[in-house]
Parts: structure tokens; sequence; C-alpha cells
């Protein structure tokens, strides 16, 4: 596989992620609406330290251990939450007024996308919790890529997004063992495997992704690695504060994640001890590995700073003042461009 | 092994059960697991090292030509039906038959660059259809079409029998073109469903068996 040309990415500041999943819906209004696609959720966010979707996938293989392919498993869609089916018919028009309510149908499910929501870790009063959302990284070694053996997965040489190409792909789900961050859906009614695209229909026309357009808390930036003068670049390169989910799986994603401060924790006498994070630090290095500690450590840094009245560019660019420079370029508004379905 | 003229139509052809197929002798083809270090990418060649791949072990073959159509019938033992897919980790059962597309094709690489390999695939998820499949080496393979190969499969008490068949005397690019009174190389392939297998993952026969097309009219079964 030749490197592509430039790569998208995206980044991720976990300090302002509020769990709303209104990414989630956005994606999934956009993308995975069709027969087939009921049970795929592209964009997910989980609740940290949690199982995750699917159930456990941290613990699924796949990827690359020292370069060489790990084996991976194969995610049925129990784990991945399935989708449940309710009795809305029965509720909305069934004229049963008050006496009908909204139930699950079926078999009572024992895991669902978003299970572990808000359960998090530790032990009160130093309990956690933050959010992960979770999309394809499009990695510049993308294992999903060099498993399959039909070569219908693609990067693309011009912008680095990874995409399965339905006409070349049989079904065959080696990409969904290979992806170790199990980001990749099959779909029964197309018989083919389907992920996350990040949404190129719409960066072709200049306008960012769904999920970080549609984000309420201003948590993702959208752009090109190599654009110096844009907040990817800045973050990712220059700052160092966004860094990629267990970069040990060997892929090397390009979504990255500014990881989460959080308040200090309390010593066993109830007095808060400024020196230890209520997130224990060695739970973010077995998310994000040893690179945490001087991301967190530079954000401290800059929000000090910032406290004393001193400019920050690293600070303002994550309040994002300005909505739209957040999007590398992709401001377009989604309105403004006359859509056509091919 | 040989392929019998039979004056029948294409339908029966297709009908496992039919009296030309009935009084035709079958053919106990042994097969093997393709080797896990020929598997085309580093992932699948890890995930199966040291697994046992090619869960089906012999398969009994028919083949009957009716001047235009040229037709096999593969019947094997498989307890489990795999004929849909029901989950992630859900695989149908699958065979194929595979021809050289030219004469020195081979058939264990799956052809190589300008000997492409000429197979008939054959589904349970599908199984009154077939596809029509070219390779020009180990992971190459990609559909020429999806109508010219016809093909039908019946599960029963614990065996397949499946019927692939196509016309002879085809023109297009990648395909085997069989001509009556002369022979041909042929090979077979069974995936097991229950096992996973897909793609390379499979059970096959080797190198090219021998398949002598009888001339048409040659007598044989009727």
């Amino acid at each position: 596989m030749e490197a592509s040309k430039r790569q998208l990415a995206m980044v991720m500041d976990l300090n302002k992620c509020i769990g709303c999943q209104t990414c989630t819906i956005a994606c999934k209004r956009l993308w995975t609406r069709d027969e087939g696609m009921e049970y795929m959720w592209w964009n997910t966010v989980n609740t940290q330290p949690g199982r995750g979707t699917p159930r456990d996938w941290e613990m699924s293989g796949g990827g690359f251990e020292n370069g060489v392919a790990k084996p991976g498993k194969l995610p049925t869609r129990g784990e991945f939450g399935d989708a449940w089916e309710y009795n809305h018919k029965d509720v909305f028009y069934g004229g049963k007024g008050k006496k009908a309510h909204l139930e699950i149908q079926g078999t009572k499910p024992e895991w669902g996308p978003n299970w572990d929501e808000d359960q998090g870790g530790g032990e009160y009063p130093n309990s956690y919790y933050f959010y992960l959302p979770r999309i394809c990284n499009h990695c510049t070694h993308p294992a999903c890529l060099e498993a399959c053996p039909r070569k219908a997965i693609e990067k693309n040489a011009e912008n680095g997004i990874v995409t399965v190409n339905e006409d070349s792909c049989r079904g065959y789900r080696f990409c969904m063992e290979a992806c170790p961050y199990k980001k990749i859906y099959f779909n029964q009614a197309a018989k083919v495997s389907q992920k996350c695209i990040f949404c190129f229909p719409r960066i072709e026309q200049g306008v960012a992704n769904a999920c970080a357009r549609q984000c309420p808390g201003r948590v993702r930036f959208v752009g090109y690695r190599d654009d110096v003068n844009a907040p990817i670049y800045k973050l990712v390169d220059k700052w160092k504060v966004a860094i990629p989910l267990h970069p040990e799986y060997g892929t090397e994603p390009n979504v990255f994640y500014v990881p989460p401060l959080a308040p200090a924790a309390f010593d066993e006498n109830g007095e808060i001890d400024e020196s230890r994070s209520r997130i224990p630090i060695e739970y973010l290095e077995s998310l994000f590995g040893p690179a945490v500690n001087d991301s967190l450590a530079t954000l401290k840094t800059e929000m000090e700073k910032s406290r004393n009245g001193e400019k920050s560019e690293l600070i303002d660019l994550l309040i994002a003042y300005k909505w739209k420079e957040m999007f590398g370029g992709f401001d377009k508004d989604p309105a403004t461009i006359e859509w056509v379905k091919s | 092994m040989r392929a019998v003229y039979a004056s029948a139509e294409l339908d029966s052809l297709l009908d496992s059960e039919s009296a030309p197929w009935r009084a035709q002798a079958s053919e106990s083809i042994q097969l093997i697991g393709t080797p896990a270090g020929l598997q085309p990418t580093e992932a699948i060649r890890a995930s199966y090292t040291g697994k046992v791949i090619g869960a089906t072990t012999s398969v009994r073959v028919r083949a009957l030509h009716n001047g235009d159509v040229l037709a096999f019938r593969l019947e094997w033992e498989d307890p489990h039906e795999d004929n849909a897919l029901l989950d992630n980790d859900s695989f149908p059962d699958a065979a194929a038959i595979a021809l050289p597309a030219v004469a020195d094709a081979p058939l264990v690489l799956m052809g190589a660059p300008g000997k492409p390999v000429n197979a008939w695939y054959w589904r349970a998820d599908e199984p009154n259809s077939a596809r029509h499949v070219t390779a020009e080496g180990l992971g190459t393979s990609r559909t020429l079409d999806v109508d010219v190969v016809k093909a039908r499969g019946v599960w029963k008490e614990g065996r397949w029998n499946v019927v692939i068949a196509r016309a002879m005397n085809v023109t297009v690019p990648g395909a085997a073109r069989i001509t009556p009174g002369s022979d041909t190389g042929f090979g077979v392939a069974i995936w097991e469903g229950s096992h996973k297998e897909r793609a390379g993952i499979k059970a096959f026969s080797g190198d090219w068996k021998v398949l002598t097309i009888d001339p048409t009219h040659a007598g044989g079964a009727a």
C-alpha cells in the first residue's frame, strides 16, 4: 500500500464530551438507516472505564504486535448490542392510549451499544468516569485493509480515508477480525462489511463530518494532519496534547484524543490530594500509552498560564471560540449544498 | 473422470435427483485443506497457522453434458446445513468447480498472471444461483458475471447435493471453453460454513483432475 499524499484526521477533546450521543445520532440518521444496518453505530460513545462496544473490544485482538498481524475475534451482533425491536406501532398507532407502553420485543437483551453508561470505575469518594467517542480511525497502517484477501478495502490516496468497496467485498469478514478497534460491521442483508466513511461525500463538498459539525460540546476538530495553520496539526504535532487511542495496536490511528483531566482525588482523610487525579494515571496510560503523561502536563501548564491571565494558544484552541475554525476549512453549511444521492 | 453425454434439458441437469444423474456413477475425490502459508494476507496466515483447514474430507462427483451445457453434481456429507447469514460469525456452506481458462493455468495457486483459473462458485445462502469467477493468482478472484453459471443446491438428511452447470462454449474473457470429445482439467473446493470457512480457507482436491468430455451423441446415459 502506498502512503496517502495527505491524511484527514480528527481530534476529540475528551474534557468536553458530555456523552449526549448527538454525534451518534447525527451519524445514524445520515448513514446507517438501510436494511441490515439496524445494529450499526459507526459512531459510538461509551463510558470509561467500561466494556465498550462491542463488549470487551479491547480484549478482542487484531492489529499488529511488533509489526506482525495479530489474530482477532469476530464480534457478534449481540456483542455489538444488536438492534432492539420495540412495539412502536402498538404504542403510537394501536389506539390503546396510556395502556400501551414502549417495551422491547422478543428476548430480553443482555447487552446494548451503551449498556454500561455512567457506571465508570473507582470507589467513592474517588469514583470517576469519562466518555470516549469512537469512529473508525482511518489508520495509516489499516489492519482491515491488509487483512482483506480481495483488496476490497481502499485507503484514498488523496486524503487517507479508508473505505470498503462494496463491489469487491464478498462478506468474508477478515477485516472485522483484523480491526483491533472493532469498528467494522457486517451487513447481513447486503452481505458486505460496512464502516465509517469519514463522511467523505460531505468532505468532498467542503462540509465537516456530521459527528463533528453536530457536536454541541465543540469536542471534535477536523482537518488535514499537515495543515500547519489548522487545529489538528497544532494539537497533534505542535502541542502534542492529542494522542491516539491504544497506539500499541500498531495501526497508527488518525483519530486523536485530548485526554481527560479530572478533579484531584480525596485522600484517606477526606482531604483533597492535589498530587493525584481522580482518574488513575495507570488507567489513562492503559488507553493512551505513556504519552498521556506529557499531554496532561502540557494541558495543566497551559491552563495555569491561562488562569494567570496569560495568552495560551493551546487553551484558546481547545475552547474553540470560533466554531467554524475547528473544521480545517471544511466549514461549509450543508444546507447550502444541493445533495444528490447517486 | 468422464463427463457423459446425456440428452437432457438444463432443468433436468440442475435436478440432482433426475434420471440422468441417477444413471450416472459417482467418483469419490479426496479433499485436503489449503495450506495456511498460502493464504493471501498475513492476517489470515496468522489466524490459521496451526489450525485445521478443510473440514470436508471427500466429495462424490459426477459429470454430465448435453452438448451445450456441462454439469457437475457434487455430493458430500455435512451434518450441519449452513444456508443463511444468521450473525456476524455465521458463514454459508459453499462449493466450486475450477477449470483452466488456459491450458497451463496453475490450480494450486488459483492461476497466475495471464493464466487465469475459471471458477463456478455456489453458496448455500443463494442456493439457486452461482457466480462465474476468474482468478490469476491467490487473492485475485473476481466475479465475471452472476448469470452464466447455473446451480441448484439441496441439503437433505446430512448431505449436500449441488449441481453446478455452465454452457461449454462461452466467449467471456477469463472463462474456460470446453469442447465435447476432449479432455479438460478440473478441481473441486468445498467450504464448511460451521467452521467459518470462506475465501481461501477451504477443502480442495489438489492439482488438476482429468475430465474426459464425451463426444456429443456418444451414447452414455440416456
